[in-house]
């Protein structure tokens, strides 16, 4: 039975193994897109080497809200960039070419967020990389791929760029209003976890045939891909898909309604057993049986949705949203305040399942973070530490890694092939670290 | 290189040729059992594009979610969201319900690697086919169940179904997206100046993605170990993993993350802008993408961009509150298409070349999918279904030198492979189909 399964399931995290260990993964990435799908490989065991070009690194260290720095890191970056080992490494230096290529030779995959063309012109592009590494899983993630008219244009593209090229901003939004930008970095994190998969299936290929690959993914196809109906709807009605605000057209009824205080609640109770419930929760048991709102179908056409989006609007106008939400546990359909990020972090059940949980890192310290969302009976995915400085475990990934003796990381490090961080905040190491803390021994 | 690497890359990965490689999972079979839960649906589709062979199994009357389609339009009696996730897989009806059926699927479980469901937690423990049951038998089977909160936890006999707006309501994404309600307003002037969910399912696109890349470690961990296991997503959590900094953020300041619009909390320049015919992003994360930027307006020496020495500055709301209106001044002046232009052309010819700003429109999903550059690149080719005939869902997301991914066929009617698939993996003949049928088991 599932309480088997899941028994102390928190609690035995540490003592059994992690589903992806003895994969070598390195990264050359940026921001968000490049570095999140390593981030997801590593919090499953992966062990992932990040190179950055000293001293500034990945120019997500800067991105934090309002200005306001987490313990010395960018916020963003240090939700992401969990359980990675720290390489400063100058790709345009020769010397730190031959360093990446050695540890090419011996790593499983390779990740990269570039402008199509820049690692080839580092020397460690995927045509490079496959001659001391036929088996090499290489994969290039950007805004539009590898090839094609904007590729060719080599323009610059990011999260915010994806939102606006795939539609999927000016389709969530209101009617009649400006486009609206997710609040997430929805197409960099959505791109990052697609890149994973194909990695993943690449890998499963590979173990079968001792076949490597080159994968390219442009974030704005891989969000067009979640945005279903869409595509089918132009091309068989002939219709524009059309912003509806917070009205699912696919399910009825499902919408934000704004309740007595100005709060709000989301409904959704599309299912006849549901539609009833919510029918007979209003005093209205007679609207399930209406014509107008009979069946799913004939209650998702426009005249019908409008109506009884209407009538909830009104009752949901004289509730608060936790009366709702009682009246939706009672009576079989689902519904939920809008949670803020509060919420999240101190709920009870996510704390309770592990999934919001507590990091102990050596630097960083004490905090909570979001577990890797794929509970795992017998591997279970965590993160065991968090961000780290440009260049940070230089010495164990030279050493432990390639065996470099302590004369050849001088002369890395004398022709700036090897480098650390900048002394600025979101670089160096918070201004409490004794020296020692978070080093891995070599 | 002899060849130019965009071409070399296109005449290995190019979609087109697709059909002429192998694929990276066809030697896996799943079981998808999804009910009433688009996120299973497009799990299994994930694992189908890259070869794995799905069998859907719905009961008797075919699942509630080919009825989810907007507006209630239907294309040859499907609805459309299922008609872009029902691709690849082999449809057969079942009723777990009865005993007999229960058996059926025990048979079926045997044979298979990968088992998806979404019923509320228990269910399928107290039908006799649960993780713990079906493991007795096969040993090596990924057991993947995805709901509204997990399969264990306080909430875990929670009945509440799983829909995309309450995931998005409960994971605090929705919260923070939006435009927020103008100084002196109400909600009655501005009903759009709410919380706002993104409008394709993405709260059920995501949840899918995340499990199907759960499988594909948990697959790995199986060729390692021989071994399956239980796996878990609870969909909000799911989503909420995509919320990079606010949990961070609030944990060390108190503060909670709030709309703000189409700007950005935590970067800048990161925001969409108005302009003559629409809207554009603008994005410029390093300083001198910014600088560039005030140069292409022609405001380098008004707004003194030469004097400006960091970005971080910039980051804090008050600053983002005063000059969004400055820029959008500008930006009002021009077409979408001329913005994009000037930065194109900036990169060749300006001051901080090849620096330049992100700039790109924000499309409607009708430009978006008549944009020659999607269209070259193979994800908006109508898939030849042998009963829907040519159909546009978004597909080849994923290039792939080795084992690209394919879309063969779009969706089936209910039962489709009843015949096909209980003939061949059960040996079941015509007869004892009939019989089945006529019992209400198939």
């Amino acid at each position: 039975m599932a309480e088997e399964t899941w028994q102390h399931y928190k609690e035995k995290k540490n003592s059994k193994p992690a589903p992806l260990k003895g994969i070598k993964v390195l990264e050359v990435c940026t921001l968000i897109l490049g570095p999140a799908g390593p981030g997801f490989a590593a919090e499953m065991g992966a062990e992932v080497i990040k190179c950055e070009i000293p001293p500034m690194g990945d120019t997500c260290r800067d991105l934090t809200p309002f200005g306001y720095f987490f313990r010395e890191q960018g916020a963003s970056f240090a939700h992401m960039n969990t359980n990675k080992y720290w390489l400063g490494l100058d790709l345009h230096k020769p010397e730190a070419q031959e360093v990446f290529k050695e540890l090419a030779a011996a790593a499983d995959i390779i990740e990269d967020n570039l402008r199509p063309g820049v690692m080839e012109t580092w020397n460690v592009g995927y045509r490079q990389i496959k001659e001391i590494n036929p088996s090499i899983i290489y994969l290039s993630k950007n805004g539009f791929g590898q090839w094609g008219q904007y590729a060719e244009e080599n323009r610059p593209s990011n999260d915010g760029a994806s939102q606006g090229f795939s539609g999927y901003s000016r389709l969530s939004s209101f009617p009649s209003q400006p486009p609206l930008k997710s609040r997430l970095y929805i197409c960099d994190n959505y791109g990052a976890l697609m890149g994973e998969l194909a990695v993943l299936a690449a890998l499963h290929y590979r173990q079968r045939t001792g076949k490597g690959q080159f994968i390219e993914l442009s974030q704005t196809e891989a969000i067009m891909r979640a945005m279903t109906w869409v595509w089918p709807y132009q091309q068989i009605t002939g219709q524009v898909a059309m912003p509806a605000g917070n009205r699912d057209v696919s399910v009825c009824p499902a919408d934000t309604f704004r309740c007595i205080n100005d709060d709000f609640v989301t409904i959704a109770a599309p299912a006849p057993e549901e539609f009833r419930g919510l029918c007979t929760a209003m005093g209205r048991p007679e609207l399930a049986d209406d014509p107008r709102f009979k069946d799913h179908l004939t209650r998702l056409k426009e005249d019908n949705a409008t109506e009884i989006l209407k009538i909830i609007a009104a009752w949901a106008r004289t509730k608060t949203p936790e009366e709702i939400e009682k009246l939706a546990e009672k009576h079989g359909f689902a519904a939920a305040h809008i949670w803020n990020t509060r919420e999240v972090v101190e709920d009870k059940h996510f704390r309770a399942r592990g999934f919001m949980t507590e990091v102990d890192d050596p630097i960083l310290g004490k905090y909570f973070d979001h577990e890797f969302p794929v509970m795992m009976s017998k591997t279970p995915p965590k993160i065991k530490w968090g961000c780290r400085a440009v260049g940070f475990d230089n010495e164990y990934v030279l050493k432990h890694t390639l065996g470099k003796s302590e004369e050849d990381i001088k002369k890395l490090y004398d022709c700036g092939a090897l480098g650390k961080w900048a002394d600025v905040p979101t670089r160096r190491p918070p201004s409490n670290w004794d020296g020692r803390a978070g080093l891995h021994e070599a | 290189m002899e060849q130019r690497w965009p071409d070399w890359i296109r005449e290995r990965d190019d979609p087109r040729i697709a059909h002429t490689r192998p694929e990276a999972l066809d030697d896996i079979t799943v079981l998808d059992l999804s009910y009433k839960n688009f996120a299973g649906c497009c799990c299994s589709s994930m694992l189908s594009e890259f070869g794995a062979k799905v069998i859907r199994i719905e009961p008797p009357q075919g699942d509630f979610i080919r009825s989810c389609t907007p507006y209630g339009v239907l294309y040859k009696g499907e609805g459309l969201n299922y008609l872009s996730e029902g691709r690849n897989k082999h449809h057969i009806t079942l009723n777990l319900e009865k005993p007999e059926g229960r058996e059926i699927l025990k048979s079926l479980a045997k044979q298979a690697d990968v088992l998806i469901e979404t019923f509320s937690p228990g269910v399928m423990d107290g039908w006799g086919i649960g993780y713990e049951q079906l493991k007795e038998t096969n040993p090596g089977l990924i057991f993947a169940s995805i709901t509204a909160h997990g399969q264990f936890g306080p909430l875990k006999q929670n009945p509440m179904p799983d829909y995309d707006n309450i995931t998005q309501a409960k994971s605090a994404i929705q919260s923070a997206t939006g435009e927020a309600l103008p100084d002196g307003k109400s909600y009655d002037e501005c009903p759009w100046a709410v919380p706002t969910k993104a409008s394709p399912w993405i709260g059920w696109a995501q949840p899918g993605t995340f499990m199907a890349v759960g499988i594909l470690a948990a697959l790995h961990w199986r060729g390692i170990s021989g071994q399956g296991q239980a796996l878990d997503v609870a969909t909000t959590e799911s989503y909420a993993r995509f919320d990079d900094y606010a949990a961070l953020w609030y944990q060390e300041t108190g503060i909670v993350n709030e709309r703000f619009g189409s700007l950005d909390i935590a970067c800048w320049l990161y925001c969409f802008a108005p302009t003559r015919d629409g809207a554009v992003f603008l994005g410029g994360l390093r300083l001198e993408m910014w600088q560039a930027f005030a140069d292409m307006l022609g405001k380098w020496d008004e707004w003194d961009a030469a004097g400006w020495t960091t970005l971080q500055v910039f980051m804090r709301k008050e600053e983002q509150l005063k000059w969004a209106p400055l820029i959008f001044a500008e930006t009002r002046k021009y077409t979408s298409e001329e913005l994009v232009r000037m930065s194109v052309e900036y990169a060749q010819k300006g001051r901080l070349a090849p620096i330049t700003a992100v700039v790109a429109p924000v499309c409607s999903p009708e430009e978006a999918m008549k944009d020659a550059n999607w269209l070259d690149r193979g994800i908006f080719t109508p898939v030849k279904d042998p009963v829907y005939g040519e159909v546009i869902v978004a597909q080849a997301q994923h290039k792939m030198s080795q084992t690209p991914i394919r879309t063969r066929w779009v969706c089936q009617p209910v039962g489709h492979d009843n015949e096909k698939i209980y003939s061949e993996y059960l040996e079941f003949d015509p007869a004892k189909l009939a019989q089945l049928k006529k019992t209400g088991v198939i």
